[in-house]
């Protein structure tokens, strides 16, 4: 299967986001529409439903004020803590920040917005995308149906269940509710992305990467997109497709860790041995912490097995051991880990702990080519698999 | 009104001597000022986390504490919550000489008995004379149905529960809850806070997928869950009117509670300590409905406008104002944060500058505000404890078995006291649950502390001695234990502004007579009391170093 993105989910930024308040579904929340953003700088003897609809217009515009906007929301909240619509855009600003520590805030004035008012549907979209970071799939699905009901086939509503369907171990759902989407805007660009990643858990690779590329085509500010097409284009051996692709969604995320990894897999492919040196380089987490995330553990498996890869094709064997052990000792599942062990052990000529690591590469997923195992085989002095006896 | 007639001396304990010269806010002794007598005193207890190694996440928030006199025999008892399901609680006698007898069986309070009390993971305590027959009833919170204890006033407890109807939702965490009197009726009213919306049948896998290495998820991963207001219908029995009353916001994750009149309109309000989202500050309207004013007060944020991840929670005056301030525990890497009351409803935060640095790197639950040294002004006392067990594997400077500490409040700044303060501070717990008490009737504090999966800690004040006095107030019109009176006391030229409860810190209920360091005074020249009924009591000239008993006139 492809190897999507690290994050759990495509991080949508605001001005996506600020699409399903543009649209006639939500013609009953106040302002709705777009407005010139302005500074938050109001006056506390302006009226508070003026005071909010600056800071909507700044949210769902440019989105140029973040931190005033949120100084704002909370001075407005402290007139009057039960206006939802302040709780609403408060959760959205806190979102906006990008800070991890800040996701369980946005999540709970979310969701207080929703106890104060109910049918504020943009809240529920909006609290569907932080339980689709936080990688709380069923709670998205539970939002999602429920303001459908609210706003049948809203493709914004659609796209974001078919996300969390594909989540839940649902592809060919996930690509159905894409496929609504699209039929009713065709030039839903996140409803295409989140149908190329349905795609590609069914194994229906040339169409995702089709659709990635209208996707990329679209110049869509969001890295993940090129990060999708870059690792979508190494499984298709088309390395210097990769390479374009995975240096844009650099320049986009120049500290995106998984990004930095997937060129160096590019360069390494294409033997560009210094830059896949350079980009690995730059991949390292800041710091000693080790962080006890999901994405961490991800990253630093991947980043080591990328090392070791490419320790293995410069032939530094004890090094790419080295990497590939690093690897293990954080997932001791990854097949791709043990493949690699495999292949340094059988350049070593020492054939049976390439055999027991090729044996549990094989188990996880990551078979050796049928190259290698035949060079395996001929060192333990079997048969290759399917020879004539 | 002059109230000294009403006066009832119970129990006065002399002071030992050599009090001169000592002041207000001077520098404490170098001797131990806590001693260890948990073994000595009898207590046996162990509290059991029922860990296991699918990492559900009560197991590592731990179980309360509470002080009490449930047999009204004018000493402090001691009850432990125990955690896992099945895991009896304990309530222990105070023998009146240092040590105490188990009585749990005979008491019939160990939250065990019935299907939904054995299956519940049991964690918070309060205490409150909720029908005001002068005995002090029980309830316990927990991860599934609460309990309700009814004191009999024989030594024996009846659960009430059903009756009460103040069980709470099976599927509920619950955590801190207290007594207090919110609309001004005369019986006491129960709060429950809620943590999160948390499911055995959904526990998401955190942290790395190797053997070992799964963790306690961040409560992010889950919703909050709406806290509960029980009103009291002063027949035995309760109505939920959470929504009603305006304290029913689903986003909550309250671990701490604490009753305070922060703006003195003789109304308690209710501050509530939220883990990883912001606080809530619900500020009694007087009908019956609360305003949540956190916002506009300043005291659901740090000073940089993020939440933390607050624990354990008190309310007093550390700085003389006479206005109540507020101090939340919170996790490690963020400081314990003191709110400063400026009056007006507003508060800010001065944890970066009044000296409690050294609580950034611990993880503070169980607190209290008091005066431990009897100087006249109110020190803290924090325990502490990571909630991941296995915090070391993923940050080797980390531990989940973490020290005390104790701050010395000179002049409304505080000093880390902790490494003089003898070997109780050197030693680390998981600690969850905290409450004092004046045990011994010694005059001064003494300290229990919970810790998770571990035997408690029974901490000893033997600090050096100065002048103090203990009210034990009376209600009448009030309820009976006088739970939210407002107290003012003035001895020695200084002025201490003081609210009766027992509610604070975390998961725990404390001594709920009201305790006053005096310093070198030797009587306090004028204690005024403000009844929740709205009456008010003047004693005058009221000797040091003696328990007294004040009924409401």
């Amino acid at each position: 299967m492809m190897r999507l993105p690290v994050r759990p989910s495509c991080a949508v930024p605001i001005a996506v986001a600020a699409i399903v308040c543009a649209t006639p579904a939500f013609a009953q929340t106040p302002s709705a529409a777009p407005r010139p953003a302005a500074p938050a700088t109001a006056t506390s003897t302006e009226p508070v439903a003026a005071r909010l609809n600056r800071v909507q217009a700044d949210l769902y515009g440019k989105v140029e004020h973040l931190d005033a906007d949120v100084e704002e929301l909370k001075a407005i909240l402290g007139i009057d803590p039960n206006l939802a619509e302040a709780h609403m855009l408060l959760g959205l600003a806190y979102r906006g920040l990008g800070k991890p520590e800040l996701v369980g805030e946005s999540k709970a004035e979310l969701q207080e917005a929703l106890d104060l008012k109910p049918d504020l549907i943009p809240a529920r979209f909006f609290l569907a995308e932080v339980y689709l970071t936080l990688g709380r799939y069923a709670n998205v699905r539970d939002e999602m149906q429920t303001a459908l009901q609210q706003a049948p086939g809203q493709p914004q509503f659609l796209a974001v269940l078919g996300e969390a369907e594909r989540h839940l171990g649902n592809p060919t759902r996930s690509a159905d509710l894409n496929q609504q989407a699209l039929a009713r805007d065709p030039t839903f660009v996140r409803a295409r992305y989140y149908l190329a990643l349905a795609q590609f858990d069914l194994g229906q690779r040339d169409q995702a990467i089709a659709n990635l590329e209208q996707v990329a085509a679209a110049h869509v500010p969001e890295p993940d997109v090129y990060l999708s097409l870059g690792n979508a284009y190494l499984d298709a051996n088309r390395a210097t497709d990769a390479t374009t692709v995975l240096e844009h969604a650099a320049t986009m995320a120049p500290t995106r860790a998984d990004v930095h990894i997937a060129l160096a897999r590019a360069y390494r492919t294409r033997g560009l041995l210094t830059k896949a040196t350079e980009q690995l380089t730059l991949a390292k987490p800041a710091g000693d912490a080790v962080q006890p995330t999901e994405g961490y553990q991800q990253v630093e498996t991947d980043l080591n097995v990328e090392w070791g890869r490419l320790r293995l094709r410069q032939g530094q064997l004890t090094a790419a051991r080295t990497a590939f052990q690093k690897a293990i000792d954080i997932a001791p599942d990854n097949g791709a880990a043990h493949q690699g062990l495999a292949m340094v052990y059988l350049r070593q000529r020492d054939y049976a702990h390439a055999d027991a690591e090729a044996t549990r590469a094989a188990t996880l997923g990551s078979p050796l080519s049928a190259a290698d195992r035949q060079t395996l085989d001929a060192g333990l002095h079997r048969p290759a698999a399917g020879s004539a006896k | 009104m002059k109230g000294s007639l009403s006066l009832v001396l119970v129990a006065a304990v002399l002071a030992p001597v050599a009090l001169a010269g000592q002041r207000r806010g001077a520098a404490p002794a170098s001797a131990p000022v806590f001693t260890d007598i948990t073994k000595a005193a009898g207590i046996s207890f162990v509290h059991q986390s029922g860990a296991t190694p699918d990492k559900y996440m009560y197991e590592t928030f731990g179980s309360g504490v509470a002080w009490f006199d449930y047999d009204n025999d004018g000493y402090q008892d001691l009850y432990f919550v125990n955690g896992a399901a099945g895991a009896p609680n304990a309530l222990y006698h105070n023998n009146h000489d240092g040590t105490f007898t188990d009585v749990t069986v005979k008491a019939g309070v160990a939250g065990i008995a019935g299907p939904a009390a054995s299956k519940a993971y049991k964690t918070g305590v309060a205490v409150g004379d909720y029908d005001n027959d002068g005995f002090l009833d029980l309830y316990i919170t927990g991860f599934g149905a609460n309990l309700l204890y009814h004191n009999n006033g024989n030594g024996t407890f009846t659960d009430v529960t059903a009756k009460a109807g103040v069980a709470g939702s099976a599927t509920e965490w619950s955590t801190s809850a207290g007594f207090f009197d919110y609309d001004g009726d005369g019986d006491l009213d129960l709060y429950v806070a809620n943590y999160i919306n948390f499911r055995r049948t959904d526990n998401p896998y955190c942290g790395f997928q190797k053997p070992g290495y799964r963790m306690y998820c961040s409560p992010t991963m889950f919703d909050g869950t709406a806290d509960r207001l029980f009103r009291n219908n002063g027949n035995g029995t309760f109505t939920d009117v959470s929504r009603a009353a305006g304290i029913a916001n689903p986003s909550g994750k309250g671990l701490g509670v604490v009753f305070c009149d922060v703006d003195a309109d003789g109304r308690p309000n209710i501050y509530v300590a939220n883990d990883q989202v912001r606080n809530f500050l619900y500020h009694n309207n007087g009908n019956g409905t609360f305003r949540d004013i956190a916002y506009g007060a300043g005291v659901g944020f740090d000073a940089d406008g993020k939440p933390q991840a607050g624990m354990g929670v008190d309310c007093g005056d550390i700085d003389g104002d006479l206005k109540p301030d507020l101090f939340v525990t919170n996790f490690e890497d963020e400081l314990d944060t003191l709110y400063k009351n400026q009056g007006g409803g507003l508060f800010a935060d001065v944890s970066s500058t009044i000296g409690l640095r050294s609580s950034y790197l611990p993880l503070g639950f169980g607190t209290k505000l008091f005066d431990y040294d009897n100087d006249g002004d109110l020190d803290i006392y924090v325990t502490n404890g990571h909630v991941v067990d296995n915090v070391a594997l993923y940050r080797p400077t980390s531990s989940y078995d973490q020290k005390d500490l104790l701050y010395e409040n000179i002049g409304g700044r505080f000093r880390d006291i902790s490494a003089q303060s003898g070997p109780a501070f050197q030693v680390k717990r998981v600690g969850r649950g905290l409450a004092v008490a004046d045990f011994d009737n010694d005059g001064d504090l003494d300290v229990a502390i919970s810790s998770v999966g571990r035997p408690p800690a029974l901490l000893r004040n033997d600090a050096p001695p100065r002048h103090w006095l203990t009210l034990a107030l009376h209600g009448t019109t009030s309820n009976r234990f006088g739970l939210g009176a407002l107290v003012t006391v003035e001895a020695g030229g200084h002025r201490q502004a003081l609210e009766v409860t027992n509610v604070a810190s975390y998961l725990s209920s404390n001594d709920l007579r009201l305790h006053v360091g005096l310093g070198a005074a030797t009587s306090a020249s004028r204690i005024t009391i403000r009844w929740p009924s709205g009456k008010t009591q003047t004693l005058t000239n009221v000797a040091a170093n003696q328990i007294l008993s004040v009924q409401e006139p």
